[in-house]
């Protein structure tokens, strides 16, 4: 059963414009869409640059304004509610940065970095806390002579780790990761990755995996949604994604997946021109006149996507 | 992973930290002699007036004796008379407390107000920060020496404290202005957003989080009007509009030198405190110069 669903976000910026600066358009950054989050799963977002991932991510949790659209947590709406500082979904709900060295303050030391959610959440003793830290420090593999280190002094991987050490401080839920790894060279990508998929296991987080990178998603995630333009393409779990994907963006998508198999090079770069020529062949099929994606349809219990056929509107 | 979590580090290890706005300041002092001959030479000065003026007494340096009248260097007035008979060494003293008084009062003042104001409205943006920005933009277009003399005029008693306050009024804005930029690009940072994730309340994150990273050019900001304010009130006072008559002021003492024959024949009433303006003006700015250089990579020395 899920916890927390979104209904219809929205969020939407005014272009302003003309002699007295009214507003002239909208840029729909992210425009209707819907996801459901269950316990210990892990949801990627997958897209290309601008297609409204991160937005997404942000107005989850409380930085982005919402332009309209409901967030439902335990029940209860709280739409506006999340962007009250102190609320349990505020502290049920983390963010794990991108770029780990800027989303640390670099005048503050690891000790005070850590400390910071559990004094604004938790009413911890100063011996509490202090444990709490010791505590947070071994789940992400850490020494403990690390707490009075200044960020500027971890590689990027422990950064990163510091950055999930204080997301999960306060036993949250949900944690939103914002691209988590794009940040870091291969070798600690992989290292983070397996991590966090430890601690989930231990720890019974849900993740909402944001990024870009198709293979990362593949490891990662239980079930994928497909994002282009501010709206879904194409969602599932992963073998519906991977293996039967029904969108001709997801497909285009797919078949950029870097393959470093030079025997056959040149069948697969006939078969990206077949799914290219496809993709300008059929786009009246999945966009409408405007380029804007069609609604979702289910095609199967787990398997949604975005198609003309039906007029009812999916979801 | 967790074997020991007893175990205390706390006491062991060394804090190595990134080069603070202080440190890199030190270094950049240290590289620089001038800077520091200056630093040395001002806190000498400062506290020498200091302590000096607390044994003056004022009404009996300010009582005319005519006797006096012109009395050139010597054993009873060390740097001579003016033309009332007061003591001019004296009045140097007075007249530099109260110029770097007001200084110090007028920098603090407008630092408070100007680094609070620019750190809200870069933070916040929006509305507060339009709001503000024309206020500030209204404040800049008014002419403001005019409005500083007519005040001084028809404020029918005013003292170093009215004197202090007027001027605040007006600069300000300076400092806001360019807090507020800094703070803008500072508060899109992603440390800002992670702290808002985590719970923290606006004004923690506003003077906690966003201002220690924003310290070095508060710093260089605070210094570089420390050392346009000294001459403040030196101004005024050479052009008549300064602290009342009864008030020794090093600009009264300058503006002497109007007189042809005291220019002439009495060199004593206005070039020790024309030399003391100049040293004190130059002293003050090669620090700033020094503390501004330390806050830019590129034009560090040290």
């Amino acid at each position: 059963m899920s916890f927390m669903q979104i209904q219809d976000l929205r969020v939407h910026y005014p272009i302003r414009g003309g002699f007295f600066n009214t507003i002239q358009d909208h840029v729909l950054a992210v425009d209707g869409i819907s996801m459901e989050f269950e316990e210990g799963k892990t949801y990627g977002l997958v897209g290309e640059s601008g297609c409204g991932k991160s937005t997404t991510g942000k107005s989850i949790i409380g930085l982005e304004k919402i332009t309209s659209g409901k967030i439902i947590y335990e029940g209860k709406d709280v739409t506006n509610a999340r962007r009250q500082r102190n609320s349990a979904y505020n502290r049920d709900i983390q963010m794990i940065f991108q770029d780990a060295h800027s989303s640390l303050n670099p005048r503050k030391r690891v000790s005070e970095i850590l400390a910071e959610p559990l004094r604004n959440f938790m009413k911890l003793t100063p011996d509490e806390e202090r444990r709490r830290i010791n505590e947070l420090l071994a789940i992400v593999g850490m020494p403990e002579d690390v707490k009075l280190k200044y960020p500027h002094e971890f590689s990027g991987g422990q950064k990163q780790r510091i950055g999930i050490a204080r997301a999960i401080a306060t036993n949250p839920k949900l944690i939103i990761a914002d691209e988590p790894v794009s940040a870091l060279d291969l070798s600690v990508q992989a290292q983070v990755l397996n991590f966090m998929k430890d601690i989930q296991k231990e720890l019974g987080l849900t993740y909402l995996f944001i990024s870009h990178d198709l293979g990362v998603v593949k490891h990662m995630c239980d079930e994928i949604n497909i994002m282009y333009k501010g709206r879904f393409v194409e969602t599932g779990t992963k073998q519906d994604i991977y293996s039967n994907p029904e969108h001709i963006y997801t497909k285009r998508l797919l078949s950029a997946i870097p393959n470093i198999e030079p025997a056959t090079r040149d069948e697969r770069k006939i078969e990206r021109q077949r799914v290219e020529a496809n993709y300008q062949v059929e786009n009246k099929k999945y966009f409408d006149e405007n380029g804007r994606v069609f609604d979702l349809r289910p095609i199967s219990d787990t398997h949604q996507v975005a198609m003309t056929a039906s007029e009812q509107g999916g979801n | 992973m967790a074997e020991k979590q007893t175990v205390d580090v706390e006491k062991k290890t060394p804090a190595a930290s990134p080069p603070t706005g202080i440190q890199v300041i030190a270094r950049e002092f240290a590289k620089d002699k001038l800077a520091m001959t200056s630093l040395l030479f001002l806190i000498v000065l400062i506290t020498v007036i200091y302590v000096w003026s607390f044994l003056i007494d004022q009404e009996q340096l300010m009582r005319i004796s005519l006797r006096d009248q012109m009395a050139a260097p010597g054993e009873k007035y060390w740097l001579g008379a003016d033309k009332g008979g007061r003591d001019i060494l004296g009045q140097l003293i007075i007249g530099a407390r109260n110029s770097i008084t007001i200084a110090i009062s007028v920098t603090l003042i407008t630092g408070i107000i100007g680094i609070a104001i620019g750190l809200i409205t870069g933070y916040f943006g929006g509305w507060i920060d339009n709001i503000f920005m024309r206020i500030i933009d209204f404040f800049i277009t008014i002419p403001s020496l005019m409005i500083i003399i007519v005040f001084i005029s028809i404020v029918p008693k005013y003292t170093v404290v009215t004197f202090v306050l007027i001027m605040s009024v007006f600069l300000w804005v300076g400092t806001a202005r360019l807090v507020r930029s800094k703070a803008l690009s500072e508060s899109r940072r992603d440390y800002i957003n992670a702290s808002k994730t985590m719970g923290t309340s606006d004004g923690v994150i506003i003077f906690k989080e966003m201002m220690p990273n924003l310290s070095s050019i508060l710093i260089v900001e605070m210094t570089l009007n420390f050392a346009g304010n000294v001459g403040l009130e030196t101004g005024l006072s050479y052009l008549g509009f300064g602290l009342p008559p009864s008030t020794p002021s090093l600009g009264t003492l300058v503006a002497y030198a109007n007189d042809p024959f005291i220019l002439e024949n009495a060199w004593w009433n206005w070039l020790p405190a024309s030399l003391l303006i100049l040293l004190l003006m130059l002293a003050i700015n090669y620090v700033g110069q020094a503390i501004r250089r330390s806050a830019d990579a590129r034009q560090r020395l040290g």
